[in-house]
């Protein structure tokens, strides 16, 4: 879909809840025919920081008719001075087609400060579209644990790449127990699982699996954690076998032992040059295969829209995890 | 004349507004009649006659109406310009001697031909001598054969089954029943009119509308404000007197009542009396269980912190009122038995809507592993009343893509995009209501009764056990006990 149509706008500082919702309305009601709503969940966007907000609203509109939302972007801080009083507002209805029909969606974007900023999720219900889910995006750090947001979400939304550090791991381990959680990282790397898992199709490969001796994982920190943990937690392996090294691309490389004492390697790899993702089995004394796989776009748009399309807890996820939140600590 | 008339416009009338200062006659009544002005469904025989004790004269009260309403219509300021005020006490006779002065003079001077519309916004001790008064200052009957005298009273009715029937006692020793349109806004409402035309113009809905298909109804009628400058009302009606007895009430009859014989009022109270004669009445042992009673405590909603219920202006610090009510009732007759109806209102809740939903029963049989069906609920259909009027049908849908995956979708129905006429206010809707003689969306006195006969077990188990008050923190959507309540049948409130 191109690029939505800003169809209305109205914007306004220092208002309340009840004047943004009043304009939400109106601007649903123009002449001569009302605009038909077209959103498939309610997304909130939280953000600590004007530039993630403004890259998560790019992505969202990129994704356009896919998954049309109203979307909620929520630009908080706690720390500004309690005399800028009430929320600036703007609210757009915006429209376009995809797929041939008609599309139409609304955005609000709310600046609030001081205590109101700490309460957030009494700023969201009043938005959510009812029978809906509604998916919290956290763009600017995790929640914590008892994060009243939490419970207005019905899945939350992360991408751990975008923390930097393994320390968020534990954190996101919490939140799952509270809510699902779809990691835009996670999504990411499904290539990786997917070539790796399907190396060990077959009667060939299948007896290694038995005895993986090592298993090593490059990338940067977040990706190369939850693929750790992924293998890790998926072939019960213990924690000192598995290497993680820092490294541009993620790659995988897993050493293991048939029953009759033959060696195998099992590796999966994106080389700095290239687009596509490669993984390799190599059996001594049988057979060499490989498969070369083209990396899926990298537009956050794309990952999002694969996101968005699973929103249910995932329990591979969530063990890879736990398992990652182990390998952390190892430090 | 036949054929120029495709809506329906009211006669000459003069409608009389006792309680002319107060709030409703600014919020509700001049608004919708300016609509109607706009709409052009107000005749020139049309003025409004204002009574109340504050002292304004007619220029004041024209002046005051006119600016009731924001952005009005040219003809707004020329329909206000006729209107007259009668500044008086209701216990005072020549209040009402000079009223009937006014009244005579519109007939001669605006041409309201004798007919009247007594609309009754003050506080409930003023219905019955404002009924007595006009009975025996002669404005109670037609002055002609063609002609019409009514009276629109709005709620309470009554404190409880004694108070509504010595209300209706003293309604009764001046006016008819038929004079009688009591008013309660929510059926005025354009979505709980389309309940009967989804369920009696359909050949689809009607035939699962029933025991075998669903296996729970829903209705909550959820505000996020909170007392308010109702402080004085509140703290002596309840969450119970205030919402559940009229609204959540009327809400369910028309959801639950068997089709009428037909479209017409008889027939239509007729099948909500028998509804709600049919709603078990809970055993004093029982109401602990299965009525939730709370208050709200400070809390945020809507971005901003609001004060508990017992910090707010005019409430006593100790009160014991109730801010929120869930409860299940069953309705015993052949359609619903064994059906939970569970009903919740309350206030200061997360955000302002009113909804009916119905939860229908789990297929005999799923041929699907669990792991397929993760994000398969319950089929349900919701009618949403308020806002964002429409339908929602929710069902498993294939999820697309290779693995074959289930989960919820929702399928919409929104008024606003279907239809391109404005949706009246239900005020307005009503308004025209009692000016054209269509009782239909008004409440008959054995519909209240039945009401009372429903709420009043549980009012006066509340006085004599002392019951339990939970609390609930406003922006929340109750306390504990009422998730307690709908999860012992292994249900769980919708989040609307």
């Amino acid at each position: 879909m191109a690029e939505p149509l800003t169809l209305s706008v109205w914007s306004e500082d220092g208002v309340r809840v009840a004047d943004v919702v009043a304009a939400l309305e109106d601007l649903r009601r123009p002449e001569p025919m009302p605009a038909t709503r077209t959103s498939v969940l309610t997304l909130v966007v939280v953000a600590t920081r004007a530039a993630s907000a403004d890259r998560a609203l790019a992505a969202l509109h990129e994704l356009g008719g896919r998954h049309p939302a109203r979307v909620l972007t929520i630009l908080s801080d706690p720390d500004a001075a309690p005399s800028d009083a009430g929320i600036d507002a703007s609210v757009r209805l915006l429209g376009g087609e995809a797929d041939g029909k008609e599309v139409w969606f609304e955005d609000v974007e709310l600046c609030v400060r001081d205590d109101a900023a700490r309460h957030l999720d009494s700023l969201i219900e009043p938005f959510t579209i009812a029978d809906l889910p509604v998916v919290v995006w956290f763009v600017d750090g995790l929640p914590a644990d008892d994060d009243p947001l939490l419970a207005a979400a019905d899945v939350v939304l992360v991408d751990a790449r975008d923390f930097g550090d393994a320390d968020c791991f534990g954190s996101l381990a919490r939140v799952t127990r509270r809510r699902p959680v779809v990691d835009l990282s996670w999504q990411r790397l499904q290539p990786w699982r997917e070539l790796l898992a399907g190396l060990f199709e077959g009667p060939d490969a299948r007896p290694f699996l038995g005895d993986v001796r090592s298993v090593r994982v490059a990338g940067r920190t977040g990706p190369r954690h939850l693929l750790a943990g992924w293998v890790a937690d998926r072939l019960r392996l213990p924690s000192p076998e598995v290497h993680l090294v820092a490294g541009e691309h993620v790659s995988m490389r897993v050493v293991a032992v048939a029953p009759d004492g033959r060696a195998g390697t099992f590796e999966v790899l994106r080389r700095d040059d290239e687009r596509v993702v490669r993984a390799r089995a190599d059996l001594e004394g049988g057979p060499t295969s490989e498969v070369v796989v083209p990396l899926p776009d990298a537009t956050p748009a794309w990952g999002l829209a694969t996101a968005l399309s699973r929103l249910y807890r995932d329990p591979v996820y969530e063990h890879a995890l736990r398992a990652a939140v182990a390998l952390a600590d190892r430090r | 004349m036949d054929g120029l008339d495709s809506e329906r416009r009211a006669p000459p009338v003069a409608l009389v507004v006792f309680g002319a200062s107060g709030d409703l006659t600014a919020r509700k009544l001049m608004p919708s009649l300016e609509r109607l002005a706009a709409r052009r469904l107000l005749p020139a025989g049309f003025t409004v006659v204002g009574v109340a004790r504050t002292e304004w004269t007619d220029d004041d009260f024209r002046t005051r109406m006119a600016e009731t309403v924001k952005n009005a219509g040219p003809e707004w300021r020329d329909v206000t310009s006729r209107f007259r005020y009668v500044a008086g006490d209701y216990s005072d006779t020549s209040t009402f001697e000079r009223l009937r002065g006014v009244l005579d003079d519109a007939d001669r001077t605006i041409g309201t031909a004798g007919n009247r519309v007594h609309y009754l916004a003050t506080v409930p001790t003023a219905f019955g001598p404002v009924a007595r008064a006009l009975g025996e200052h002669g404005m109670a009957r037609p002055a002609h054969a063609d002609g019409f005298v009514r009276v629109v009273i709005e709620k309470p009715f009554g404190r409880d089954l004694a108070t509504a029937h010595a209300l209706d006692a003293e309604l009764h020793e001046v006016f008819d029943e038929e004079q009688l349109y009591r008013i309660d806004h929510y059926l005025g409402k354009e979505t709980v009119q389309d309940v009967f035309a989804l369920r009696f113009a359909n050949a689809i809905f009607e035939p699962v509308w029933n025991r075998r298909y669903v296996d729970a109804v829903q209705i909550t009628v959820a505000e996020s404000v909170g007392v308010g400058h109702r402080a004085a009302f509140y703290e002596q009606a309840g969450a119970m007197r205030d919402i559940v007895q009229n609204h959540l009430m009327q809400v369910l009859a028309c959801t639950a009542m068997e089709p009428p014989a037909r479209f017409e009022a008889a027939s239509i109270r007729d099948e909500k009396v028998k509804l709600l004669r049919a709603v078990d009445t809970l055993a004093p042992d029982e109401v602990i269980g299965e009525v939730i009673r709370a208050q709200y405590e400070r809390g945020w909603v809507e971005g901003e912190e609001v004060p508990g219920y017992r910090e707010e202006e005019g409430v006593d610090r100790e009160s014991r009122t109730e801010t929120y009510v869930a409860m299940r009732l069953y309705v015993d007759n052949w359609r619903w038995a064994g059906v939970p109806f569970y009903l919740r209102t309350g206030k200061r809740l997360p955000k302002r809507v009113t909804e009916v939903a119905l939860e229908f029963k789990s297929v005999p049989h799923l041929p699907f592993s669990s792991a397929l069906t993760r994000g398969l609920d319950r089929n349900a259909l919701i009618l949403r009343i308020q806002p964002d009027e429409g339908i929602t049908l929710r069902f498993g849908a294939k999820v697309p893509g290779q693995a074959f995956r289930i989960r919820t979708v929702s399928m919409d129905f929104s008024y606003g995009a279907a239809f391109v006429e404005e949706t009246p206010d239900a005020y307005e809707r009503l308004l025209l209501d009692a000016f054209v003689g269509d009782p239909t969306l008004f409440i008959r006195s054995d519909e209240v009764a039945q009401s009372w006969r429903i709420v009043e077990p549980i009012l006066q188990s509340w006085a004599d056990h002392q019951a339990p008050l939970a609390r609930y923190p406003a922006g929340t959507w109750g306390p504990r006990a009422a998730d307690q309540l709908v999860e012992r049948e292994g249900h769980q409130w919708r989040s609307p």
